[in-house]
């Protein structure tokens, strides 16, 4: 089947005029033309007229791509350069091209302990307090993920507190919670995704779940891609900054800090929320809040996707993004999701500044 | 077409000189470095990042022996095929040299390798009150050393000038492998031939340019912006012409036509009217009492002439959608069809009416859609042609129409490259206006300069 043929429309949009070139990450660092949306498309193109075969270095080229969709917004004819990458992985996977070996773990960890990161299911609610480890019906059902079940729970703890704190009546998954299918979507295993997607969906119709929220940006994204058809997904400060607004939650305590919040590209220009973040921030007494220049759908990626494949890459553009806080003169670096969080604490590492990177609701538990 | 011996050869030395991280002839680069921003795509044998001028020196002289084509270049985002390796070769791709070595507050100079980002150039002398005032589009993007050799223009040009009027100086390698340097960090020079004015605008056809001395201004204490719209063309024309009489100098003054009013109202819905024949943008800047002392003149102007509505900017928020307006022409137009052609064909000002008109006669006449924006102030338009280059029969029309345009341009005492350059895409129309002996009297220049010619082959007249 002729590669991305049923995309040719959007493909041949691209007027080559280089704005991407503004907005990668993964070019301002590398300077290289494979390296950015308009040499991806051209190398698509390429594939699709017989130019080249889907090559080693055709599929890294597609690899490296952050998929932050960030050259979108400044593409004159707005070519959807995620929505292109998405589809080409699929068809490259269904082409029979071999996944780079990290990536290949991943997918069997998925269908086997439908986590990333190999880690047994049953052990997936271990940071949950016993009552909490298993299911019950409610109308809100809290996601933690799979990085934050596995290896970032401070973050789901710190969530709870906040819920109990403000009354809400949620339930967790706890051992049975699964992988929201993401990582399978990205990789372009789309049959393997949709069946994590329809077990989910399952699983949570039995307990009556309305509202889908999650501290996991990236699942957020997945939800309000796959699941908003019969639930509706919040990203967790959606919840809290909606709760601030009704009473239910305040923040007592003073946070005297210069803190600059990070547009992550899951809860940003994927999933499309940029106020609620600042919206709750704002609301713990002597926090000063922040943003960067380049803030809200113009946010710079902080490199967190290549943690996996590229890891010098990643840490090399988190590494940036740390800098530039803390010229700011940021003291903290605050994100909403548990990737920025990881990647940027590293690109922080062998790095001469002050500055602390924390989650969001990290900061929050401190103000109640 | 080089000989495959002599290519194998000199690529395995290039390669050990720049070291292998900084090399590729994969198919994947070949195809990457194919293409500029325009429709021309021609695939280069190799693709070379080098770190120092020594090393393009030493390229040079190689490339000269082997007779192998370079092609310098910067982002790829020229919008005349000026970086296409028309007849293969090595694109010597200069971002590494990417530094801003001096900035100059006394003096008003800055020293910049010309892989410099033009966008930074302008944030770094904006932090020391100063302003390097050429502001092509593609700024963000863009290199100093592309700027350099194609000339970019902006928004600025009307009241600032173009790139050639703030190079004071440069390095440059020549097509022979000599590194010198020409032009002074003074003010005035007046020392030998100007070969610092000659490299400029030569589109990486005479030298590979490596450093700039530019000359910088103090940036303007204070902005004003107007925003007029007219219900008849020849009123925005006339506008543009009593404003300049009046002895008003804009910084800016920017034109869209009711196609592209149109293209912009579909895309971002700001407001614009859409019965509107022309809009324009105008601001003035500098010493806070005559920017507004400016732009009360240029409002009544606007007055006299008739505009429908003339709005003034109240606030720095009200400016940025003023300009959004024209930022996002582009972008609207590129948005109607899947191939988008800007070209920049230049009149003197007053024949801005003839040229609208005349453009617009010649999208009827081949039935295509064009829209027109620009820099109405200086005369520089920009017609976009909005088209699909996979319909062969309706392309065909586009190129007729597009030499029509030259034509046009050229009865108007004009010229058919204002700012873009002429490269490959206009080559064959360069010497319908430099005539016979203006490309005779180009080409003894490039032949003492590049006797073998090697350096970027298949451009301009060449």
């Amino acid at each position: 089947m002729p590669f991305l043929k049923e995309k040719v429309e959007d493909i041949v949009k691209c007027m080559k005029c280089g704005n991407c070139q503004e907005m990668c990450p993964v070019y301002i660092i590398t300077k290289k033309e494979a390296r950015v949306a308009r040499g991806r498309i051209r190398l698509i193109k390429a594939v699709m007229n017989n130019e080249i075969e889907l090559t080693d270095g055709v599929q890294e080229s597609l690899l490296t791509c952050l998929q932050c969709d960030a050259c979108r917004i400044t593409c004159p004819p707005g070519v959807p350069v995620n929505d292109l990458l998405l589809e080409a992985k699929a068809q490259m996977l269904a082409q029979g091209k071999a996944l780079p070996e990290n990536q290949n773990k991943v997918r069997t960890s998925i269908k086997g302990e439908s986590n990333p990161f190999a880690q047994p299911q049953k052990e997936r609610g271990a940071w949950l307090p016993p009552e909490l480890r298993q299911p019950k019906p409610a109308e809100y059902l809290l996601h933690a993920g799979c990085s934050i079940s596995y290896a970032q729970s401070r973050i789901g703890k710190a969530v709870i507190r906040i819920l109990e704190r403000a009354g809400v009546n949620f339930t967790l998954m706890g051992d049975l919670e699964e992988c929201c299918g993401d990582p399978l979507f990205r990789m372009g295993a789309r049959e393997e995704a949709e069946k994590q997607v329809a077990r989910n969906k399952e699983a949570w119709k039995k307990l009556g779940i309305k509202y889908v929220i999650t501290p996991c940006a990236g699942c957020f994204k997945a939800f309000k891609e796959h699941y908003s058809d019969e639930f509706s997904p919040l990203h967790v400060v959606q919840l809290f900054a909606q709760l601030i607004k009704e009473g239910s939650l305040k923040f007592e305590k003073p946070f005297k800090k210069k803190v600059i919040y990070f547009d992550g590209c899951d809860i940003g220009r994927h999933g499309q929320v940029y106020e609620e973040p600042r919206e709750v921030l704002r609301a713990v007494p002597e926090l000063q809040l922040m943003d960067f220049p380049k803030n809200r759908e113009n946010s710079v990626c902080c490199g967190g996707p290549l943690l996996g494949s590229y890891p010098d890459l990643a840490k090399k553009i988190a590494a940036d993004r740390v800098r530039e806080a803390a010229r700011l003169g940021a003291e903290i670096l605050a994100v909403a999701c548990p990737t920025c969080l990881l990647n940027l604490k590293e690109g922080a590492k062998d790095l001469d500044v002050r500055i602390d990177i924390q989650d969001l609701n990290g900061i929050l538990i401190r103000a109640l | 077409m080089q000989s495959s011996k002599n290519l194998e050869n000199v690529l395995e030395k290039i390669k050990t000189l720049v070291g292998s991280d900084y090399y590729s002839d994969s198919l994947e680069d070949r195809l990457c470095y194919s293409y500029d921003a325009t429709i021309a795509e021609y695939m280069p044998d190799a693709i070379v990042f080098p770190g120092t001028p020594e090393q393009i020196a030493q390229i040079m002289k190689w490339a000269n022996e082997y007779n192998i084509p370079i092609i310098p270049r910067g982002a790829g985002t020229g919008l005349s095929g000026g970086s296409v390796p028309v007849k293969g070769g090595i694109v010597l791709c200069l971002s590494r040299l990417d530094r801003i070595l001096e900035i100059n507050e006394a003096d008003f100079f800055a020293i910049v390798e010309t892989g410099v980002i033009t966008q930074k150039l302008n944030e770094e002398v904006a932090k020391r009150g100063l302003m390097y005032p050429p502001d092509p589009s593609s700024m963000k993007t863009s290199t100093i050393g592309g700027n350099v050799a194609e000339n970019a223009g902006g928004l600025r040009g009307l009241k600032y000038g173009v790139t050639k009027d703030y190079v004071m100086g440069m390095e440059v390698v020549t097509p022979t492998g000599e590194i010198i340097n020409t032009g002074t960090r003074t003010v005035k020079t007046a020392t030998g031939y100007n070969m610092t004015q000659l490299f400029t605008g030569s589109e990486g056809t005479l030298g590979i340019i490596t450093k700039v001395i530019f000359k910088l201004v103090p940036a303007p204490e204070h902005k004003e912006s107007v925003f007029a719209v007219f219900n008849d063309m020849n009123q925005a024309a006339q506008t543009v012409a009593d404003i300049i009489k009046s002895g008003v100098v804009p910084a800016t003054l920017e034109f869209l036509d009711h196609i592209t009013i149109n293209a912009v109202e579909d895309f971002k819905k700001i407001g614009l009217p859409r019965e509107a024949d022309a809009i324009l943008l105008i601001e003035t800047d500098g010493v806070r009492e005559a920017a507004m002392k400016e732009i009360a003149r240029v409002e009544e102007i606007c007055k006299k002439n008739q505009a429908a509505k003339i709005q003034k900017a109240r606030s720095e928020a009200e400016r940025e959608t003023i300009w959004q307006a024209r930022r996002s022409a582009l972008s609207a137009l590129a948005r109607v069809r899947p191939t988008t052609i800007l070209e920049d064909a230049t009149v003197p000002r007053s024949r801005i009416p003839d040229m609208v008109r005349g453009v617009n006669e010649i999208a009827k006449k081949y039935n295509i859609q064009i829209g027109n924006f620009g820099h109405a102030g200086d005369g520089n338009l920009h017609p976009t042609i909005l088209t699909d280059e996979r319909d062969k029969e309706e392309f065909g029309r586009v190129e007729k129409a597009i030499e029509e345009i030259f034509d046009l341009a050229l009865r108007l005492d004009g010229t058919i490259s204002g700012e873009h350059g002429i490269g490959s895409t206009k080559a064959r129309f360069m010497v319908k206006e430099v005539g016979k002996e203006g490309v005779e009297i180009m080409k003894k220049v490039k032949d003492a300069l590049d006797p073998n010619g090697i350096l970027n082959p298949g451009k301009m007249f060449l």
